[in-house]
C-alpha cells in the first residue's frame, strides 16, 4: 500500500501525541494512585524532562556536542577504512580469504572491554572516543561495501570488458556507484552505534561528555538531569541517522523514491 | 546522410580499414563450443562445425530456438567467449585484438544502462573510456541522441524510462565510439509487439546512414526477414548451421514489405529449413 508523504507525516504525529500523552498518564499513576516513591526516577513525566531540558540546555547541548564531534571523526575514519577495506578485499580474494574471519573475530570483543584498553593505550580521551567509534563503524561498512560490490552483475562487467575497460575505471565507472547503496546501508547502521561507543567512552572517566552528564546524574540523584541526558542521547543517535540519510540523498539521486 | 559524413570523418583515423564491396569482415571457421558440465554430468555442445562468412556492411541474422547456439556464436565473435575448437577472424585479426581496439558495439538483451548515470552519461561512457575530448563527446551524445529519437529524455534516469526508450539507449551508447561492428544480442525480445516493429524500422534507418555489419540474434523469424541480409538458421542439440538463406527483398523496407507475398515465402522457407525442432 502506498501511502502519500503527507499521510506518513500525519501518522507521525498522531504516534509522538499518543506516545506522549500514554506516557504522561502512567508517570501520573505511578506517582498519584500507587504512589511509588521512586516514580520519578522510574517514569517521570515527560514536560518535566522537557523542561529539564530547557532548564539545562546550554549544558546539555555543549556535553553532547562534545561527545557528538568525536564520534563523527571516528565515523568518518571507520568509514574511510571500512571503505579501503573492502574494495582490497574485492580486488584479491586472498586478501577476503585472510582478513574477513578476523575482521569478524575482532566484531566478537566487546567494546566495553576494550575501551579501557584502547584508553590505557592512548592514554587520550579524544582520541579513545575517535578510536573506538571508528573500531565500531569500519565493520557493518566494509561488510556492506563488499556485498555491494560481489552483487554487480555480470552483463554490467561485461559491457566495459567489450571496451577494453582497465581496471582503475571498471572500479570507478562501475564498481563503486554500483555499490554506493550498499555502502549507504552500512553508514546507517553504523552511525547511531558510533554515537553509542562515544558516550560509552565517556563513562570511562572523562571529564566532559553527555556520558559524564549520565553518571553523574544518575549517582547524584538529580532524575532529572539524568532524563534530559537519556534523551539528548537518543536525540544524538537520531540525528546521526537522519545526517546519513541526508548525504544518502545527496549521493544517490538516480535511487527510486521508495521511502 | 550529413550525419553519416560527420562520424565518418570525425574517427577517419580509427577506421584503418575503408569500406569495399563483398569484403569478408568477419570468417568463422570450423567453430566448435563444448561446455563442461561441473558436476561431472554430459558435456554439451553448444556448437558444432560451424562455418560462415559475413561481408563488410552486411545485416545478418543468427535465427533459431533456445539451444541453438547462436547467443554463444556471438559471445565468441564478441571475444567474451572462448570457443574450445575452431577460429573466428575479423578483418584477419582475432576478436580479441578487435575488442581490445575497442571496435566492437553490443546491445545486449537487457539495456544495461547504469542506473547512476542518466541518459546522456550513459550514452557517453564508452567514449569516456576511448578518452575522447569532452567537447567532442557532448556533442556527439546529442547526435547520438538524436539518431535514436530521445533528443528531450538526455537528462532523466533510466529507470524514468519505458523498456523500448532504454533499449534505444542501449544503441545509442553501442554506436557512439562508432564500432567497425555492432553485435545484438535478442535486444528487442523483451519489448512489446508495438514498440519492436518500431524499433524495426528505426533501426534499419540507423543502420542505412551507418553502414555498419551488424550481427542480429533472434528467435524471432519474422524479426529476421524483415531486417537482414542473410539469414543464419541454427539448428539445436548440437547448435549447427542448417541453412543460409539471403533475403532480397528491396529496400528501404517499411510497413508494407511486411505484407508483400515474397516476405511470406521466406517464412515459410525458413520455417521449413529448421531439421528435426
Amino acid at each position: 500500500m502506498m501511502i502519500s508523504r503527507k499521510e506518513k507525516y500525519k501518522v507521525n504525529l498522531v504516534w509522538a501525541i499518543g506516545i506522549f500523552i500514554a506516557w504522561e498518564l502512567l508517570a501520573f499513576f505511578l506517582e498519584q494512585v500507587i504512589h511509588d516513591p521512586m516514580a520519578a526516577a522510574k517514569m517521570p513525566y515527560p514536560h518535566s524532562v522537557i523542561i529539564s531540558i530547557v532548564q539545562n540546555f546550554t549544558d546539555l547541548m555543549s556535553a553532547a556536542g562534545l561527545t557528538f564531534s568525536r564520534a563523527v571523526f571516528g565515523f568518518a575514519l571507520g568509514a574511510a577504512i571500512g571503505f579501503i577495506l573492502a574494495i582490497i578485499m574485492s580486488l584479491s580474494k586472498i586478501a577476503e580469504k585472510i582478513s574477513l574471519p578476523y575482521l569478524i573475530v575482532s566484531q566478537m570483543i566487546p567494546v566495553l572491554g576494550l575501551a579501557p584498553i584502547i584508553f590505557t593505550l592512548v592514554r587520550d580521551m579524544n582520541l579513545s572516543r575517535i578510536v573506538i567509534a571508528a573500531y565500531i563503524t569500519f565493520f557493518p561498512v566494509s561488510v556492506n561495501m563488499l556485498s555491494g560490490l560481489n552483487s554487480v552483475e555480470s552483463d554490467k562487467k561485461e559491457l566495459l570488458y567489450s571496451y577494453a575497460a582497465k581496471k582503475k575505471s571498471i572500479y570507478y565507472k562501475l564498481m563503486i556507484p554500483y555499490s554506493m547503496p550498499y555502502l549507504f546501508a552500512g553508514l546507517k547502521i553504523a552511525a547511531p552505534m558510533s554515537i553509542t561507543a562515544s558516550i560509552l567512552v565517556d563513562m570511562l572517566g572523562s571529564s566532559g561528555g553527555i556520558g559524564v552528564k549520565l553518571l553523574y546524574s544518575l549517582y547524584s540523584g538529580t532524575k532529572d538531569v539524568f532524563w534530559a541526558s537519556v534523551v539528548t542521547s537518543a536525540l544524538m543517535g537520531i540525528l546521526s541517522y537522519f545526517i546519513v540519510i541526508l548525504f544518502e540523498k545527496i549521493c544517490i539521486p538516480w535511487r527510486k523514491q521508495t521511502t | 546522410m550529413s550525419m553519416l559524413n560527420e562520424i565518418d570523418t570525425e574517427f577517419e583515423n580509427r577506421n584503418v580499414f575503408k569500406p569495399r564491396e563483398d569484403k569478408v569482415e568477419i570468417k568463422i571457421e570450423d567453430l566448435s563450443m563444448v561446455y563442461q558440465d561441473k558436476n561431472g554430468g554430459e558435456p554439451v555442445t553448444a556448437l558444432k562445425n560451424v562455418n560462415l562468412e559475413i561481408k563488410e556492411g552486411e545485416f545478418i541474422s543468427l535465427l533459431g530456438p533456445s539451444g541453438c547456439g547462436k547467443t554463444t556464436l556471438l559471445r565468441i565473435i564478441a571475444d567474451l567467449l572462448q570457443p574450445s575448437s575452431g577460429k573466428v577472424t575479423v578483418r584477419g585479426q582475432s576478436p580479441r585484438e578487435v575488442r581490445l581496439q575497442k571496435k566492437y558495439g553490443i546491445v545486449f538483451q537487457n539495456p544495461v544502462l547504469y542506473d547512476w548515470r542518466t541518459v546522456r552519461r550513459n550514452v557517453c561512457m564508452p567514449m569516456e573510456l576511448l578518452g575522447m575530448k569532452k567537447q567532442d563527446r557532448t556533442a556527439k551524445v546529442t547526435e547520438m541522441l538524436d539518431l535514436v529519437g530521445l533528443t528531450n529524455f538526455g537528462k532523466h534516469y533510466p529507470y524514468e524510462l519505458s523498456g523500448g526508450m532504454q533499449q534505444r539507449v542501449g544503441i545509442a551508447r553501442a554506436l557512439a565510439i562508432n564500432p567497425e561492428i555492432l553485435l545484438m544480442d535478442e535486444p528487442f525480445s523483451a519489448l512489446d509487439e508495438f514498440t519492436r516493429e518500431k524499433l524495426h524500422e528505426d533501426l534499419l534507418e540507423i543502420w542505412t546512414k551507418t553502414k555498419k555489419t551488424v550481427v542480429f540474434v533472434t528467435h524471432n523469424i519474422s524479426e529476421a526477414v524483415f531486417l537482414s541480409d542473410k539469414v543464419v538458421v541454427l539448428s539445436p542439440h548440437p547448435g549447427r548451421v542448417s541453412a543460409v538463406i539471403d533475403i532480397e527483398i528491396p529496400r528501404p523496407r517499411n510497413m508494407e514489405s511486411k505484407q508483400s507475398k515474397q516476405f511470406y515465402d521466406y517464412i515459410t522457407k525458413i520455417r521449413n529449413s529448421f531439421e528435426g525442432v
